[in-house]
């Protein structure tokens, strides 16, 4: 463990801690301080998964820790951007435990793993960023959605407190809901397309993983269950009218299995996917 | 110069006495002419608001008080008598810290009330624009702005809505975010129905639909509203479309049943829908309430929310005082050193005068010296004033008693016998 690969999570932890206290007592000050020690943290992620792409001479998105670095690097940027658009802050508490959680994993294990012949393809790169794109999507859907059933909460039940003076109203986090997950399924379908194309090419391979690659293995399973979900979720507020607490739900129940899919799955279930 | 705030409030005059007290009715404009014409005082501002009148002066003497107090009666026919009781007047820094109260809405009817601010900037413009104002009146009231303005950035003792519809509002917004493309539904077409469609429109509602049993009372209503009056059989058709449905109906028992709620959500494919039920009997059956995506509130619940804000404000006002405490204790220094300034410059004067004249009564004696040692002299006597003077000014302008100022002032002027004396403030701006 160097400090480089110790700084991304001891920031996202900072950042975390900041939201929080803007969350419970919002001052502009605050919220600026927070917001400013996330961009740090992205920018010590970056730098650290920068160092790694140097130092190996190739992406570091080999092995489950390494995607899960990914993922809260492209969670952090993706929020970030939402944040500065929007200039909400609110979400910033939820997202940013999420980083600092997830950020333990890379954290214990900053190793870069070597990269397996198998994976000497372009299209194995673009398939894990579009997969892992689409999950930060999904992740900032998932938080949408949670507030939104809370602020629906309080204001259903009349008693109206925390969360009704610090989020933006039901409608606007239920479109930015919506927006987030058309956003993850066109990601998801794309990286799930590639993914595809990728395992057809190497079907040939000796490799028990490339033998192992087929809607069997439960990495694959996951992924394609996620996609219905997620295609559900679009078509059930298109043509059904699930929008609202339906939709939030709904987002929750979809980003459950995501991430039961990039943790447990990822690290000890997956025979294909296991690098 | 002094500082004065006299006037009668809500708080300190009954209703009937503050109708009668108005400046605002003919503008506030020939209240300062008459003033003026009077010279009552150096500089004067009239704030008039429906629930005070109140004139900020700044003048010579004592008694301008009272010219003050007796200009408001006569101005308004009033005979003193009768309004004698009621008028409060406020003195030096209690007048700063009056105004301070009122610009940051501390001393409202509702406190926290977001008009005052503009109505104590509206009356100083106005009184800037007739020349009344000066030096004083000018700090005073720029400094009532930033207290106004800090302790509505800084405190929540205006957050929260504290009228019942403002908090229909407030919650509506806080479901829908935008009013543009909302519409709205009015049922009754009462006093009531009318108040809440104005309020509505006032925001930009999208469509406003009324109706009521009798076409004709709702569709007069749709007229001054710039709505659309519908007919009462066809209400379901306008519950399908709309955000917003008011129920303000005379009816004694339900207009909107959980069936007939039920079946427009259906309709409407479930998009949430705000039920507001300000009539009393209830129009709505409680259990619409329970309906998914349905949010219903009554009169009752709209009073609650209003209540919570308002013991919420409550608790604000602790920090809303620290805040104009600081500025009067700022703005009281700053009269203080104005106060005093007079008596400083002539000590001032009064000292190099005597070094001056003890410079030339040994002139003769220092003839003989080469310049620059003459040049020594005259630095050293400069630097030995100027450190005797160093504490007694400082001490002099942070003073923060305005007795023990004016005490300190006098004691000076005697013991020094300086007699330039006060000057008038104005000159030093």
């Amino acid at each position: 463990m160097t400090f480089t690969s110790l700084l991304p999570l001891v920031l996202y932890v900072a950042a975390a801690a900041a939201y929080f206290v803007h969350f419970s007592r919002p001052d502009p000050r605050g919220g600026r301080l927070a917001t400013a020690l996330l961009g740090g943290a992205v920018l010590a992620h970056t730098f650290l998964i920068g160092m790694q792409t140097v130092e190996a001479g190739y992406a570091p998105l080999v092995g489950t820790t390494a995607a899960v670095s990914a993922f809260v690097w492209l969670l952090g940027l993706a929020y970030l951007y939402v944040e500065l658009t929007t200039d909400e802050r609110a979400m910033g508490v939820f997202v940013t435990v999420l980083l600092a959680a997830l950020m333990i994993l890379p954290a214990l294990n900053p190793e870069t793993e070597a990269r397996p012949a198998l994976l000497r393809s372009p299209l194995f790169t673009v398939h894990v960023l579009a997969m892992l794109f689409a999950y930060a999507s999904f992740a900032l859907a998932f938080v949408l959605g949670i507030t939104y059933v809370l602020l629906f909460k309080e204001i259903k039940a009349k008693h109206l407190g925390f969360f009704y003076t610090r989020l933006p109203s039901l409608q606007t986090l239920d479109k930015m809901n919506g927006r987030a997950i058309i956003v993850g399924w066109v990601f998801l379908s794309a990286g799930l397309l590639i993914g595809g194309v990728w395992a057809s090419q190497i079907g040939g391979s000796t490799d028990p993983r490339a033998q192992a690659m087929g809607i069997a293995d439960p990495k694959i399973l996951f992924a394609l269950l996620s996609w219905g979900t997620y295609t559900f979720a679009l078509f059930a507020r298109r043509t059904i009218g699930w929008s609202g607490r339906r939709a939030a739900w709904l987002s929750a129940i979809a980003f459950v299995i995501v991430l039961l899919n990039l943790v447990p799955v990822g690290y000890f279930l997956t025979r294909s996917h296991n690098f | 110069m002094r500082l004065f705030a006299v006037g009668i409030s809500h708080r300190s005059a009954p209703v009937e006495l503050r109708e009668c007290v108005d400046f605002a009715r003919q503008g506030v404009e020939p209240a300062l002419a008459a003033l003026a014409e009077r010279k009552a005082a150096h500089e004067v501002v009239v704030l008039s608001t429906c629930n005070r009148a109140e004139i900020y002066a700044a003048a010579d003497s004592d008694g301008a008080s009272d010219r003050l107090g007796r200009f408001i009666g006569e101005y308004h026919g009033i005979p003193w008598e009768r309004l004698a009781p009621h008028v409060v007047v406020y003195r030096g820094q209690e007048a700063a810290d009056h105004l301070f109260r009122v610009a940051a809405g501390l001393d409202s009817l509702v406190v926290g009330e977001p008009q005052i601010l503009g109505q104590v900037k509206e009356a100083y413009a106005k009184a800037s624009g007739a020349k009344a104002t000066g030096a004083l009146t000018n700090r005073l009231f720029t400094t009532a702005f930033s207290v106004g303005k800090r302790v509505r950035t800084e405190t929540g003792l205006g957050e929260g809505a504290v009228s019942v519809s403002y908090a229909a509002i407030a919650l509506a917004k806080k479901i829908f975010g935008d009013f543009k493309k909302l519409n709205v539904l009015i049922l009754g077409a009462g006093e009531m129905a009318k108040l809440t469609g104005e309020h509505l429109r006032a925001q930009g509602v999208h469509q406003l639909t009324i109706s009521s049993r009798t076409f004709e009372t709702a569709d007069t209503l749709a007229g001054s509203l710039g709505g659309t009056a519908v007919r009462w059989t066809s209400v379901d058709e306008a519950l399908a479309t709309a955000d917003i449905v008011v129920t303000a109906t005379g009816a004694t028992e339900a207009v909107l049943t959980r069936g007939r709620v039920e079946e427009a959500m259906r309709r409407r494919r479930d998009r949430p829908l705000f039920v507001i039920d300000i009539a009393v009997p209830r129009d709505v059956e409680a259990e619409v309430g329970r309906l998914d995506q349905v949010f219903l509130y009554n009169i009752d619940d709209l009073q609650a929310i209003v209540n919570e804000n308002l013991s919420r404000r409550a608790s604000e006002v602790q920090r809303a005082d620290g805040i104009v405490r600081e500025e009067v204790a700022r703005f009281a220094a700053w009269m203080q050193s104005r106060e005093v300034l007079p008596t400083v410059i002539a000590l001032r004067t009064r000292f190099e005068a005597i070094r001056q004249s003890e410079l030339k009564r040994l002139e003769p004696k220092m003839a003989a010296l080469p310049p620059d040692a003459r040049a020594r002299v005259d630095e050293i006597t400069h630097l030995i004033v100027e450190k005797l003077l160093l504490t007694p000014t400082e001490q002099l302008k942070s003073t923060g008693d305005e007795a023990l100022a004016v005490a300190y002032a006098d004691a000076l002027n005697r013991l020094f016998s300086l007699t330039s004396g006060r000057r008038e403030p104005e000159a030093d701006e």
